[in-house]
């Protein structure tokens, strides 16, 4: 193995890091807003909107992502011209950050919802009874329990998208896959294995950085301040006993 | 004081309350009796909206509310009057002893921390539990967390007390610290609804005794007149129940 090649290609990879952090990045905090508000009207259980969110959810979980890609690449300015918006094309790193969202808003809810529903009727009962708007319930009973629900599967999601976006270059666009691809043609494909091994470590690197975060978020939740205060308790209780002797 | 007329409920076709009349004076400590699914706890949530009625009219102080007409603003206005204490004491997870007994306070009746912290520690304090300021709900007994929710409904100085059987969910050897906590409740002259099955308790706090049955009161009265002189054939069924299953208990534990 061409050690030396991996160090070379490195820094022309990394380049490229940028569009793949935006793409990651865009899609994540959009994915989870549009995912929230999906989650706010599931739960309504709406007559109308309901069934029809059931199904959206349905299908984003269930087609593959590189066919949802394509779908709104090519099915989106289609759409948008029979709706009389002359929209044009809207070019592959657009085309795919709005695929991302839209996939995302569906299987982030998926995850949103269970957590929510996992918190206790009685901890909504308790706060209603104590004549809190459902704002503030929300605010500080609420929330509070469903983030460590959520947090880990919310991680994992992230990971999965960083995956995703290593299927963006499809489309064209020039992220670490595309300038991989670009680099091969030059190489007449040799040095395969170096070209993606570098590229592993690079979406491991993303990866590990996303985990960091989202480790650091579980860090401030309810359940982890418990478990460091009995463990605080433990050791002084410790400290006491031999103090004692 | 608290006065509830005509109130009508149901789930699905099921009709659990069937023109229920109540009234609670000031200081009164009514107690609702009768047998499991009678629609005790039903009739308590309405008193604070956990359950919505479909008839009725509920007066409470200077509250008038028709339950059918009932707006946003009248259900806090009615919530921020009463104070429930749950079977399973509902204390904020996500929050210690001190801050589940604070933010209310904070939250609902816009207090600084400070009179809010004072208020708590006061409470905390008359229910034995000082010590344990800091700790999460997680960490205290079913009893502990009980007297916690009392100190909770208590620091917001509600018109109206109601407790949905704060002792069923309890260790035997538990019940006695709430109970206790409770008599302590009523001795400071506050007005309180409650549920229980602790008839010996029921009967020597209470003002009134109400016996419910099948979604209806049946009777209504002073401790006496239920326990000791009714002569309504229900009545007496319910509590002879009562007694035969004591003798039960005290059978077992002596041949235990
Ligand atoms: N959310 C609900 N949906 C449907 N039926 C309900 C609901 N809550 C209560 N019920 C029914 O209403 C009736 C009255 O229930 P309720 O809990 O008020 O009885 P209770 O007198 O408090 O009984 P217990 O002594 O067992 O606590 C029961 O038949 C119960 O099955
Ligand atoms: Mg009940």
């Amino acid at each position: 193995m061409d050690v030396a090649y991996m160090i070379e290609i490195f820094p022309k990879l990394i380049m490229t890091l940028p569009i793949t952090l935006l793409i990651i990045v865009v899609s994540a905090i959009f994915g989870l807003l549009l995912s929230i508000g999906v989650t706010y009207l599931r739960l309504k259980k709406l007559i109308i909107i309901g069934p029809i969110l059931e199904t959206y959810v349905s299908f984003m979980r269930s087609t593959p992502i590189l066919i949802q890609l394509f779908l709104v690449f090519y099915g989106l300015p289609v759409l948008m011209n029979s709706l009389g918006f002359n929209a044009g094309d809207f070019g592959a790193i657009t085309s795919s950050i709005i695929a991302l969202i839209i996939f995302n808003g569906a299987y982030l809810s998926e995850i949103l919802r269970p957590a929510y529903l996992s918190v206790e009727r009685g901890q909504h009962e308790a706060a209603d009874s104590l004549g809190y708007k459902p704002i503030e319930k929300f605010r500080k009973v609420i929330f509070p329990q469903l983030a460590p629900i959520a947090l880990p599967g919310l991680g994992n999601a992230i990971i999965y998208l960083v995956h995703d976006t290593s299927l963006v270059f499809t489309l064209g666009v020039v992220d670490i896959m595309g300038q991989a691809k670009l680099m091969l043609a030059n190489t007449y494909g040799e040095n395969k294995i170096e070209m993606y091994l570098a590229i592993a470590i690079m979406y491991w690197l993303v990866c590990l950085s996303s985990d960091r975060i989202i480790k650091l978020l579980e860090h401030f939740t309810y359940l982890k301040r418990i478990k460091r205060k009995s463990k605080v308790k433990k050791t002084k209780v410790y400290k006491e006993s031999v103090s004692i002797q | 004081m608290l006065s509830i007329k005509d109130l009508r409920l149901s789930f699905k076709d099921n009709e659990i309350l069937k023109g229920i009349d109540l009234e609670v004076n000031k200081g009164d400590v009514v107690t609702l009796i009768g047998p499991s699914g009678t629609g005790k706890t039903t009739l308590l949530r309405c008193i604070n909206y956990l359950e919505k009625p479909a008839k009725g009219n509920i007066i409470l102080d200077d509250l008038n509310i028709d339950y059918e007409k009932i707006t946003k603003k009248e259900i806090l206005a009615l919530r921020r009057k009463t104070a429930m204490v749950f079977q399973q004491y509902n204390l904020f997870k996500n929050k210690t002893v001190i801050e589940n007994v604070m933010e209310p306070q904070m939250i609902v009746q816009r207090k600084s921390r400070k009179e809010a912290y004072e208020t708590s520690v006061e409470q905390l304090d008359k229910v034995g539990l000082i010590d344990k300021l800091e700790s999460y709900p997680s960490q205290l007994s079913g009893g502990q967390q009980q007297r916690v929710s009392i100190a909770r409904a208590l620091a917001l100085k509600p018109e109206v007390v109601l407790f949905d059987e704060p002792t069923s969910a309890l260790d035997p050897e538990l019940v006695g610290e709430v109970l206790k906590v409770i008599e302590n409740v009523v001795s400071t002259g506050m007005t309180i609804v409650l549920v229980t099955h602790e008839m010996s308790f029921a009967q020597k706090i209470s003002t009134k005794i109400v016996f419910m049955d099948k979604g209806n009161i049946v009777e209504e009265g002073s401790s006496k007149s239920i326990f000791e002189d009714s002569t309504n054939a229900r009545t007496k069924e319910f509590l002879n129940h009562f007694n035969t299953n004591k003798l039960n208990v005290t059978k077992e534990e002596v041949y235990a």
